[in-house]
């Protein structure tokens, strides 16, 4: 039986359960150990006048204190456009951005050392919104665009046309381990760097570039990360850099552990995003025109702010066929700190602008909104195209709409919340379903490569190390579950080793939901190579001239932990027998494997190409409960069909899909960043930022996978699982801006992301009538 | 100060541990991670908001240890003397997993494992006051702890998956008499610890403490330690001389006397819930949305109110209801009503030798309708945007008399004077509501922080006026059907 779609438990699972999980600060202190903290700028924007370090250099138990002179190599570094500095040189573009990185023996003197380092800087005007970088024309990269038909032509003839703005908040990735590195240092100026990072070797190009070193002087190892979600795609490497450096100064090992409150505030988020849209559309709904200016709030430097708009941008035709669409997409340059990946990539902001707009047409029309969506979604046959030209395979959207309408019973609840607002003087319900195509692969083409290191030992078990990094979406045990089909041996006999830039060089984040698509595929490549050299061995080894058995590769099987020529079952030998027979034979037990994502190809400059391996689908149906004076709310039910191919392993995959979900849930409704007028955070840690408790998870939530194995393109026929759920969250706001188009009298609604009690109430307020005239107070 | 010892005393997972010196000024879970190395109790926030530091707190009561979980950030190693603490490491039986852990493993319960062992600790604790657990309990159980992966389904699932056959208490875990004969040796002695910055005093009886309070200005008295732990961990506090209440045995009653109920400045938040869900449902129902268990198993009444936050979630009950503190000194005892308790923003009526030892609240009277209530961005373990509370004398629709509080409204949790002076013999009209909301509106000074806006308080006090009105209209339904 194979191992591929078991229910096995995490790789860790034990480890997690029992405390026994070394995380990177749980690595013991060695003796010398120094501690690595910083001190970021007072302002979101000011001039560096100087920097008096003085009177910390005195304080005992300070090592060290650095600024950007004492960066050997270069300061400047980016994933994308290279235009951030690890410390700030002359101007500082958010608060807290790092100017002096601190050495210390203790917590206690690094405090003091803190309030003794005088900067000395000159403020000025900050700028925060997306509306004050637009005037001001602050931007970073150029203008994008995906454009199809003419949507100017359609809007002149139009009956039907609607305008607006839409707005989405923020959101703090809130992995629970926070940003957290130790480098040791080495001979020769090496560096060995242990960090909790999503892109290894990120971290290897940027220590090597700043630091002033050859990228083969530097390690860095990801043995797990403690929540990634995009948070630690590009923004681990500045404190593993700060971590590499006191290691290099010092010959000491450095450990760069932030606390959540700075985490927070000095590390960015999901974009926030203002855009405009027009549509036209017909009196049944149907979508004729769309035209979408998307504006994102990029922070201070570019980051990964370009790929992220343009993933929001390919992602603006949600789940329908849009035959006249023009997307206009730019990043805008702010004073927050640098936003960044988190889970989804842009693709959820998209996507929920694109809900909204379908939101306003149904309250427009007065009809069911899921009407408007069956109607635009994309068809099987035909209307299967996307606006920038990739046709849509195996479309299963249409079904996934007609079952999940079926089994959560929508027509009917629908029916149950209208009546229920009718009566209600306190509470107002909702319900919506919205859906999720997700786009797989990285849009920038050459990310879209895997690498695996796969070594047999001579007990027959195996170690297999990818470039790709485990932040409990269960990657390394899905690798394991390859590795162990591949060979069909037991999967105990397989270990997942620590990812290293050692074993795997160059490797790509693990990120765009593509972790196991492109290291287990690199896996099977490597398995594949081992297992034909063992093959051709064996097919060797099992001919026989007496029982008429030639030397045949293609009769070798591996079944079971045994190896047998398949014309003499009878004769097998265990797997673990065998790899020393073939050692003795000097056949290689060890292979690396390589591997590209074939055909996704992209330009970004035309706005057209094939950007997706394949889509993962799905869709969600909510119901919620307001309470029209407090705007508390409270998601009644969730029913959750998604498509996730064949599943290699359905307990973790239920995982990513359930967690994704509230993750989603948590954007659109509770988590709120707010910042005061200098751009400081006020919500920095959990007191004030609210992710979804316990108590959040819909008391009924069905949660089914949508049967397919069509995917043939992808590994084990599976699909991405990782981003995608994500989306599905966007069905609760939906959900609540169809419970206030119940009562709004046909008023439009202004509802932003997220949905918080205060803006619910306020939305009430907007077009709630006073039902009695107050009269003369008599007081 | 007569006989007094020098050192803290408890047990960690069944081993007697004495702690003098610097060391009692640590953090539990600093104390844990980095002089023990038990590096599995997690820290991520660092202010009793996520749950991943939870441990076990065995606290002897009546002669026996009584196990409750807590939060190990913002509990200091000086709090902890007669305690037996049970982190993660000290789960496993005998080498293998507890049936908690199992299940967890089994159904996915754990994806980055960050948060695991928090979990695994307070689920575990749950498990000695039942043997199986429902999706609400484990809502109501768990609200102490954050997970970011798994959107928690996979936890609540665990949770009502564990065998129930293999369930062991920690008695059966660790055997308690030694642990008991041990703690009760010592209970009784004062704890006297002193660095060259930091002094600590834990007096066993009340006057030894007002005469240390009275000697040592600015003095920082510790309760349960859920407001002050956070404020040293955040850097806004930091005390040089902490004296604990907690060995204090006239301090920890709680009992009916009087048409009162008398809550002794030690009684924890958790213990008053028994009380409260008989004598008065809607507290009862505040204290569910109080912080988390973990924040309800230390913080105490006492704690919150001398806190003197203006949104502390008790203070507007105890306004309506004309609750009594009571002030110990050197010099005996007096009795303040809560309403003239406060002085200003944070600043209490508290003389230098006081501490507050008591507080009475008068039982609810037949035809008193109480109604309290807290708006909050989160349901559940979030610190209020607004409070309120109603205590209505009603007769046939009139309203004989009415107190409204109001919390997160100002400097001070305020009475609506001139709200209640109109309400007061008028209907309970739909009418009447509207305007008292208007006159509530003008009554409050509201500003704008990270939990809300000016506006939007100011419209929540309108309609939670609102609220209270219809609630009432649809209980009086509920009587007439
Ligand atoms: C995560 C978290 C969630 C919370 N949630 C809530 C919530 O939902 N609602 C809410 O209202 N609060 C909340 N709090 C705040 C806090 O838990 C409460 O205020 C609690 O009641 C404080 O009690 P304590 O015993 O822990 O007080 P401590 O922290 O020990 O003390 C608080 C203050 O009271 C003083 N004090 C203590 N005892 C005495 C005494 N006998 N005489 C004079 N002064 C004394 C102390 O010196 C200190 O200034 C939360 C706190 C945290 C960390
Ligand atoms: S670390 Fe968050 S509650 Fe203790
Ligand atoms: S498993 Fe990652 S935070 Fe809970």
């Amino acid at each position: 039986m194979s191992i591929i779609g078991k229910n096995i438990p995490h790789d860790s699972a034990i480890g997690h359960v029992t405390g026994e999980s070394v995380f990177i600060d749980d690595m013991p202190f060695a003796k010398n150990e120094l501690i690595v903290d910083f001190v970021g700028s007072p302002y979101a924007h000011g001039e560096l006048i100087s920097v008096d370090t003085s009177e910390a250099e005195k304080i005992e138990g300070i090592i060290g204190l650095y600024t950007y002179k004492d960066l050997d190599g270069i300061n400047k570094f980016g994933p994308i456009i290279q235009d951030e500095h690890l410390l700030v040189e002359h101007t500082a573009t958010f608060m807290g951005e790092p100017i002096v990185v601190i050495a210390g023996e203790t917590r206690q003197a690094i405090a003091k050392a803190k309030k003794a380092i005088k900067i000395v800087m000159k403020e000025l005007e900050p700028v925060f919104t997306i509306d004050e970088a637009i005037k001001r024309e602050q931007y970073i990269g150029v203008p994008r665009f995906i454009i199809r038909g003419d949507v100017q032509s359609v809007f002149k003839t139009s009956e039907h046309i609607l305008e607006g703005t839409f707005i989405n908040g923020g959101q703090e990735q809130f992995y629970l381990e926070s940003q957290a590195s130790i480098a040791y240092p080495g001979e020769d100026n090496t560096l060995v760097i242990h960090s909790s990072t999503q892109h290894p070797s990120e971290i290897v190009q940027v220590a090597a570039s700043i630091l002033g070193l050859q990228q083969n002087q530097v390690i860095c190892i990801t043995k797990r990360m403690g929540g990634g979600f995009g948070g630690k795609e590009s923004q681990a490497c500045h404190f593993a850099v700060m971590a590499g450096l006191v290691a290099l100064k010092t010959k000491r090992p450095a450990r760069a552990v932030l606390n959540k409150d700075t985490d927070m505030m000095v590390t960015g988020k999901r974009h926030p995003f203002q855009n405009n849209y027009k549509v036209a559309f017909d009196k049944n709904g149907m979508i004729t025109a769309l035209k979408v200016d998307l504006f994102s709030n990029g922070g201070a430097a570019a980051d990964l702010s370009t790929s992220i708009l343009e993933r929001a941008m390919l992602h603006s035709d949600s789940a329908y066929y849009l035959p006249n669409v023009e997307i206009n997409g730019r990043v805008c340059k702010t004073n927050l700190p640098p936003n960044t990946a988190f889970r989804g990539f842009g693709g959820p902001q998209g996507t929920l602008n694109t809900e909204n707009i379908i939101e306003e047409i149904a309250h427009y029309l007065k009809k069911d909104a899921y009407e408007i969506r069956r109607i635009n979604c994309y068809g099987v046959n035909d209307r299967n195209i996307t606006p920038y030209g990739q046709i849509i395979h195996n479309n299963v959207l249409p079904e996934i709409f007609d079952e999940l309408i079926y089994s959560s019973d929508y027509t009917e609840r629908l029916e149950a919340v209208k009546e229920f607002n009718s009566v209600s003087k306190t509470h107002l319900k909702g319900i919506s379903l919205s859906p999720v195509k997700f786009g797989i692969s990285f849009t920038t083409k050459f990310l879209n490569q895997g690498s695996a290191l796969v070594n047999i030992y001579l007990d027959g078990t195996v170690q297999v190390s990818t470039g790709g990094t485990e932040m409990g979406q269960g990657l390394n045990t899905k690798i394991r579950q390859i590795v162990a089909d591949e060979f069909s041996i037991d999967y105990e006999t397989v270990r997942i080793m620590a990812t290293s830039t050692e074993k795997n060089n160059n490797t790509s984040p693990t990120a765009a939901s593509s972790g196991t698509d492109i290291n287990g595929s690199a896996a099977v490549v490597a398995c594949q190579a081992i297992r034909d050299r063992l093959s051709e061995f064996a097919a060797q080894y099992f001919s026989s001239f007496e029982n008429g058995i030639t030397k045949a590769k293609e009769h070798i099987v591996f079944k079971d932990n045994y190896i047998f020529d398949n014309r003499l079952p009878d004769n097998k030998i265990a797997f673990k027998d065998f790899v020393v027979l073939a050692y003795r034979e000097r056949v290689s037990l060890g292979e690396r494997g390589f591997y590209q994502t074939p055909g996704v190809d992209f330009n970004r400059d035309t706005g057209k190409g094939n950007p997706f391996l394949y889509f993962t689908n799905g869709a969600a149906v909510s119901e919620v409960l307001i309470d029209k004076f407090t705007g508390e709310l409270k998601v009644l039910r969730s029913d959750i069909l998604i498509d996730i191919g064949e599943s290699i392993n359905v307990g973790i995959d239920r995982g990513q899909v359930i967690g994704g979900f509230i993750q989603g849930m948590g954007w659109v409704t509770g988590e709120e960043l707010k910042y005061n007028e200098k751009g400081y955070l006020l919500s920095h840690s959990p007191t004030t930022y609210k992710i979804p408790n316990i108590t959040d998870v819909p008391d009924i939530f069905n949660v089914n996978f949508f049967k397919n194995d069509t995917n043939i393109v992808n590994v084990k026929k599976s699909k991405a699982v990782g981003e995608p759920p994500l989306l599905l969250g966007i069905s609760v706001w939906t959900a609540v801006k169809h419970a206030l188009s119940c009562v709004s009298s046909g008023k439009r609604i202004n509802l932003s992301v997220p949905a918080t009690n205060e803006e619910i109430i306020m939305a009430i307020d907007q077009f709630e009538e006073i039902p009695i005239k107050i009269k003369v107070l008599e007081y | 100060m007569s006989k007094s010892r020098d050192y803290i005393l408890l047990y960690i997972n069944g081993k007697k541990t004495k702690i003098k010196d610097d060391l009692a000024f640590k953090s539990l879970s600093d104390f844990l991670r980095y002089e023990k190395q038990m590096v599995g109790t997690k820290i991520v926030c660092s202010e009793g908001d996520c749950g991943s530091c939870t441990v076990v707190h065995g606290k002897l009561e009546n002669d026996k240890l009584n196990y409750k979980i807590v939060n190990s950030c913002i509990k200091y190693m000086y709090q902890l003397d007669g305690t037996h603490i049970i982190t993660v490491e000290g789960l496993k039986l005998n080498g293998c997993l507890n049936p908690i852990q199992e299940s967890m493993v089994k159904n996915h319960g754990a994806q980055c494992g960050f948060c695991t062992p928090g979990f695994v600790v307070a689920m575990t604790a749950m498990f000695e006051d039942k043997n199986k657990l429902t999706q609400k309990d484990l809502k109501d159980g768990l609200n102490g702890n954050l997970c970011r992966c798994t959107g928690y389904e996979s936890i609540i699932k665990s949770g009502m998956d564990v065998d129930a056959s293999k369930l062991t208490y920690f008695d059966q875990m660790y055997e308690p008499q030694q642990i008991i004969d041990d703690l009760k040796e010592i209970k009784q002695i004062p704890i006297f610890i002193e660095t060259s910055e930091k002094k600590f005093f834990s007096p066993v009886d009340l006057k030894s403490a007002c005469e240390f309070k009275a000697l040592n200005q600015g003095l920082t008295i510790i309760s349960g330690g859920t407001d002050i732990g956070v404020q040293i961990n955040k850097g806004m506090r930091d005390p040089n001389t902490i004296m604990s209440t907690s060995a204090i045995d006239s301090l920890k009653e709680i009992s009916v006397k009087d048409e009162y109920l008398v809550i002794g400045a030690r009684v924890t938040l958790s213990q008053i819930e028994a009380f409260a869900s008989e004598l008065y449902p809607a507290f009862y129902d505040i204290l569910k949305w109080f912080g988390s268990p973990q924040i309800r198993n230390s913080g105490t009444l006492v704690g919150n109110i001398a806190n003197g936050s203006p949104i502390a979630d008790t203070t507007p009950f105890l306004f309506v209801m004309n609750a009594q503190v009571e002030l110990s000194g050197i010099n005996g005892v007096r009795q303040v009503n809560i309403n003239d308790f406060y002085k200003g923003y944070k600043s209490l009526d508290l003389n230098n030798d006081e501490i507050i030892s008591k507080i009475s609240i008068p039982l609810l009277k037949d035809n008193q309708k109480l109604k309290l209530y807290k708006v909050s961005k989160r349901k559940d373990m979030d610190i209020s945007t607004l409070t309120a509370a109603f205590l209505m004398d009603e007769n046939q629709g009139k309203i004989e008399s009415i107190k409204i509080a109001f919390g997160g409204v100002g400097p001070t949790v305020i009475r609506l004077k001139k709200t209640e002076e109109f309400l007061n013999g008028k209907y309970l009209t739909e009418e009447n509501i509207l305007q008292a909301g208007q006159i509530a509106r003008d009554e409050i000074t509201p500003i704008s922080d990270v939990r809300g806006s000016k506006d939007f308080r100011l419209k929540l006090s309108e309609n939670i006026m609102k609220k209270f009105y219809f609630e009432c209209l649809e209980e009086e339904q509920v009587i007439c059907q």
